[in-house]
């Protein structure tokens, strides 16, 4: 049993923003109160107290992020090393930290639960494998679904409802949270080294299948089967300029239903090439505002390194003829592909600085907290553990504008991050780090310091230097237990996996079995994930 | 000047980047004498494997087979190493400045990724002399290294800046992905040039060529002449007068790029 | 597969060494989008002599042995519309002509692939011949859909190349001395350590060695204390001091193997062994040298160097 006391305790899904008050915790969960000898006390005064951070999108793990980490070896000699001790694994950190490190940033960052967002079916156990080895936090998967032929040959046919079924069954063999949508339609094409641009047309290989259907069925189905968490899309034509009328067109289809729109930042540009490349946030945001049926994260960018890796091949190869560096690409059967390319971030790069500005402008225009959450898109953006640098420039006017000077002087004609008086409150940083992305992952235990909740807390040294103060939390507990002190790992504790069991007709298996056996090269018996191999496996059932 | 006598051989590598002027500048003899290595997963001390004269100097000497001893000179910015024997790998790796010594063998890794300064092998350099590191885009920046015999694969791999002259002949790939600088060969097994986009390869002797290199003409660049000199006092010479002969000039590589050069000198035939 | 109207095999002998590999995945299915299978797909067979694997192929080029690299530089150019010297390609078994005609087949491919076997990958220019082979596929993406995989060896070698990804960050060529990962394939790998006598000690599991290995290596073996995990008795296990015998993966214990595509497949054991798994041996040593002492001093905190 712990008391945590004398802290400022932002617990916004509470109503709680910034009252002295005492955080009590027992089993691991947050109570009302602890009496009795045995009570340890953490004295938390002068400092401010959180809900464990919940990365909404990040990419951590699975056969991409290990493969960039084979094309990297650059980065990793000069990334951070976690020396091997009795306590702590060896490991890299730096922009594809290997999976113990990964837990153990994540952890010293304050976050304590983060949302894998692109596991392909078929290598999802090598997905799940690498999970087990990210100790301390929680984890939960988006298994990708908008370019699954299985999926996308019954749609052309009509076959709505055995979709679903089919849909249904794939989040429980690959033993995933939610459905990622990526660059509908264009992946599959991609495979024929063709991009689905223009959401209404048919998509390569296909008659009646657009991507405008594929997004408004999944968003349906995903609807349909309750699941916890919205359909999570990446638009198409991402990173392409003008790419802002494919987002509010999908924005559009999407009406009547809930959907998370990933990494903003990438599809909110206008001018018609890379020299009149400009920010659209506030058009964008205007939308967004008014429609309260979507969330989104920023998927902001900061100069420097970065390896950008998503499932999207064609924006991918894209970017390997711009930088003409390395470049490495994987279809993955017909389901979905990715590509990865090493990229710099330049804040004297014209394109790079409205990207840099864009990112900001939509968290600071998006009014509401409780539906845009900090994300890099790790890492293609930036790296997760430079999320404090994000904080910083939200909670201070000065300190942005100084930034803003800084770029190109034709970039500030593009942005209108300049004119912008915002400033983050605490409470807001802890809606858009913790309670928002808790809520839109439909995970009701994290995100708050309420009753019942995961004692995940993250404390931090009230500073006015805000990059200082969120770098380095004073100590971080999960599940109660404390693990972080001082910045360094104290105990190092097993994470859960979070999963969703949807209900669906077990007769779908006698429709996807000869399936399999046509065009698949792995058997239907070895398709699914065993259950064996998910480490704590917290399963919820849907529909 | 501060004198490093190897005991004895260690049984396997040890890692010793400590052995650099730059961090034995200031140090007193006892402080020289703990200054931390690693043997296999074991940190130890210099003096474990080293008899140690001298203090605070920028002018050291190794004494003994120092063969697999690695990372001798690493990042070194100023003053000098002479080893009196072999050398192990990394050599000078990132070096900046100062000067290394070899009068023996050097093993892989001979001025990896360096900027500057100079290093001489007295007899033969094992691969990557001048290279990048394994997924770098860069290999040396600058600076000078000098091979009395011969050196091993990937000799320059990537360099940008610089000159890498070796009197002996290399095996394959020298020059691979090159971006810039001066590489001197007195021969080469295969693949000379591989990939490179800009930068200038010179053999002395016929060395075969990949078939995405085109000749070019005869030519004796006045720039040569510079470098003849500024090698003649290191002790290499280089052939430029017209009267003797002339070079060859291929360019390439066409896979890549048609801005990298490799000269071949055709001595003037006698008769 | 079911999209690859166009197949290179390079330096590889799938008839004899991957049988499966035409019939299951490649060559003669009918796939999804080649509904006509082998019919609709052109087989070309890079290789130093002819095997079995030529009968399949509806191209067979011969290149001289040592000459792959100088043929991979060579079709980059091509492909590029470069000049090239035409003695010189000659040099390597095939004329200008096949190249060229070769490249225009790439170029017309709908979804090409090429996969490249040891042949290719453990002769002359080793790292090189596959780097050769991946800078043409990316090139050729300019103008079609191509992609490579390698064939690997037998055994799980993907398996273990993934995993020490994730772990280490590397995918061989690991050195654990200083407390944290470092890569230098050269220095660090197996063969290389083990030719310059570097390591003292060696443990082995899933490989042997003394069967393939350069004989100073398996001399070195010999000289120092090896440790074998093995369900056979093995050309290394022979010379090992201590050979601990372990159920056969994938007959006996269940696992995990990666196929050369890195798609994780369960192993699903139908045997009962009397012996412990690779895993469960492999548990108990590391329990034993846990409970030594730490082996990096307390005071050894800071990374000197990468
Ligand atoms: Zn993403």
């Amino acid at each position: 049993m712990l008391r945590i006391t004398g802290g400022r305790v932002y617990d916004p899904a509470n109503g709680i923003h910034g009252e002295v008050k005492d955080v009590c915790i027992s089993d691991g969960r947050i109570v009302a109160e602890v009496e009795g000898t045995g009570v340890r006390t953490i004295d938390a005064s002068g400092m401010v107290v959180f809900p464990g951070g919940v990365d909404v999108h990040t990419h951590v793990a699975g056969a991409a992020l290990n493969f960039a980490r084979a094309m990297t070896p650059e980065n990793q000699r000069e990334a951070v090393k976690f020396i091997h001790s009795p306590e702590l694994r060896a490991g890299i950190g730096g922009i594809t930290p290997t999976t113990f490190a990964t837990g153990y940033l994540y952890a010293g960052l304050g976050y304590t639960t983060v949302n894998e967002a692109a596991v392909p079916i078929l290598s999802a156990r090598h997905t799940h494998e690498e999970l087990r080895d990210t100790p301390i936090v929680d984890k939960s998967c988006c298994v990708l679904m908008a370019n699954n032929e299985l999926v996308l040959d019954l749609l052309e046919e009509g076959e709505t409802e055995r979709a679903k079924q089919v849909v249904a069954w794939l989040i429980w063999a690959a033993k995933g949270y939610g459905v990622k949508a990526v660059n509908p339609g264009g992946v599959a094409a991609w495979k024929w080294g063709k991009d689905a641009k223009i959401l209404s047309e048919p998509v390569e290989g296909y008659s009646k299948v657009t991507p405008a259907k594929i997004i408004a069925s999944l968003a349906a189905i995903v609807n349909d089967l309750q699941l916890p968490h919205p359909l999570h899309i990446h638009c198409n034509n991402l990173g392409a300029p003008g790419n802002i009328s494919t987002t509010l067109e999908t924005m559009k289809l999407l009406e009547g239903y809930r959907a998370h729109m990933a990494h903003l930042q990438f599809h909110a540009y206008g001018g018609d090439g890379w020299n009149s490349l400009r920010s659209e946030a506030a058009t964008l945001a205007e939308y967004f505002n008014a429609h309260p049926n979507l969330t989104a994260d920023a998927g902001a960018i900061l100069f420097g390194n970065s390896v950008t890796i998503t499932a999207d091949g064609p924006w991918q190869h894209l970017l390997y003829q711009l930088t003409g560096h390395k470049w490495g690409n994987l279809d993955v059967e017909n389901e979905t592909g990715c590509g990865i390319v090493p990229y710099v971030y330049k804040g004297s790069n014209l394109v790079n600085a409205v990207q840099w500005a864009v990112g900001l402008e939509l968290l600071l225009l998006i009014n509401d907290p409780w539906r845009i959450f900090l994300t890099t898109d790790h890492p293609n953006g930036a790296c997760f553990w430079r999320y404090p640098e994000i904080i910083h420039l939200l909670m201070d006017v000065d300190f942005r504008r100084e930034r803003v000077r800084k770029l190109p002087a034709k970039a500030l004609k593009r942005i209108v991050l300049g004119d912008l008086d915002r400033e983050y409150t605490l409470s807001e940083i802890a809606v858009i780090t913790s309670a928002g992305p808790a809520r839109a992952l439909g995970l009701s235990r994290k995100g708050h310091l309420g009753p019942g909740a995961d004692a995940d807390v993250a404390i931090y040294n009230e500073n006015p230097d805000r990059e200082l103060m969120f770098r380095y939390p004073r100590y971080v507990l999960k599940g109660g237990q404390v693990v972080v002190e001082e910045g360094a790992i104290r105990k190092v504790v097993d994470g859960r996996e979070f999963i969703v069991h949807p209900s669906f007709d077990e007769n779908i298996e006698e429709y996807l079995r000869p399936l399999f056996e046509q065009y698949y090269t792995m058997s239907f018996d070895n398709y699914p994930v065993e259950m064996h191999r998910v480490e704590g496996a917290d399963i919820r059932e849907c529909g | 000047m501060i004198t490093l006598t190897l005991k004895e051989q260690p049984r396997v590598p040890l890692e010793a980047e400590a052995i650099s002027p730059d961090v034995m500048a200031k140090l007193r003899h006892d402080e020289i004498r703990a200054v931390p290595m690693f043997l296999g997963k074991r940190q130890r001390r210099l003096d474990d494997f080293f008899e140690v004269e001298g203090e605070a100097s920028e002018d050291l000497e190794i004494r003994g087979d120092v063969g697999k001893v690695k990372w001798i000179g690493r990042g070194m910015t100023r003053g000098r190493i002479r080893v009196a024997g072999n050398a192990g790998m990394h050599l000078g790796a990132y070096m900046k400045g100062g000067t290394i010594d070899v009068s023996g063998n050097a093993a892989d890794w001979v001025g990896g990724e360096m900027s500057g300064g100079l290093i001489r092998i007295g007899g033969n350099a094992g691969g990557q002399v001048g290279a990048a590191y394994r997924g770098s885009l860069t290999g040396m920046q600058g600076g000078t290294i000098l091979i009395e015999g011969s050196a091993g694969l990937e000799v320059g791999m990537r360099m940008k800046r610089g000159i890498i002259a070796v009197k002996g002949s290399v095996r394959d790939f020298p020059g691979l992905q090159m971006k810039g600088g001066t590489i001197i060969l007195g021969g080469a097994e295969l693949r000379t040039g591989a990939w490179m986009i800009r930068g200038t390869i010179l053999s002395l002797r016929p060395i075969p060529l990949l078939p995405t290199f085109a000749y070019n003409c005869n030519y004796n660049p006045s720039f040569l002449r510079l470098y003849a000199k500024h090698l003649q006092i290191q002790g290499f010479s280089i052939p430029h007068e017209e009267g003797d002969g002339a070079y060859l000039l291929y360019s390439g590589d066409a896979a890549v790029s048609q801005k990298g050069e490799i000269l071949i000198w055709q001595p003037r035939a006698s008769s | 597969m079911n999209r690859a109207d166009f197949i290179i095999y390079w330096g590889g002998n799938p008839a004899d060494c991957h049988p499966r590999h035409f019939t299951k995945y490649t060559l003669t299915p009918k796939g999804k989008h080649v509904p006509m299978g082998r019919k609709g797909r052109t087989m070309v067979l890079v290789d130093v002599r002819e095997t079995p694997s030529v009968r399949a192929a509806d191209i067979f080029l011969q290149v001289r042995p040592g000459k792959d690299f100088e043929v991979i530089t060579t079709l980059r150019a091509l492909v590029k519309n470069q000049p090239v010297d035409q003695a010189r390609v000659a040099e390597t078994g095939l004329t200008l002509a096949q190249l060229q005609d070769l490249v225009g087949r790439m170029k017309n491919a709908r979804f090409g692939v090429i996969f490249f076997g040891m042949g290719l990958s453990m002769t002359r220019g080793k790292h090189m011949n596959s780097a050769a082979v991946l800078a043409l596929v990316a090139e050729l993406n300019a103008f079609t859909k191509f992609v490579c995989m390698p064939m690997r060896g037998h055994g799980n070698v993907t398996g273990a190349d993934v995993v020490m990804r994730w772990t280490t960050g590397f995918p061989f060529g690991v050195n654990l001395c200083r407390g944290y990962p470092r890569f230098n394939p050269g220095e660090f790998s197996t063969v290389d350590l083990l030719v310059r006598g570097d390591n003292d000690a060696a443990l082995i599991l899933g490989a042997d060695p003394g069967a393939t290995m350069p004989q100073p290596a398996i001399d070195h073996l010999a000289r120092i204390p090896t440790i074998v995990l093995d369900p056979k008795v093995t050309r290394t296990s022979r010379l090992a001091r201590v050979h601990i015998t372990t159920a056969a993966m994938g007959i006996s214990a269940p696992g995990t193997v990666y196929r050369m595509d890195e798609i994780p497949l369960p192993l699903r054991p139908i045997l009962q062994s009397p012996y412990p798994t690779d895993e469960v041996v492999i548990r108990r040593i590391h329990e034993q040298v846990k409970a030594k002492p730490a082996w990096l001093p307390a005071s050894f905190k800071k990374v000197p160097c990468a």
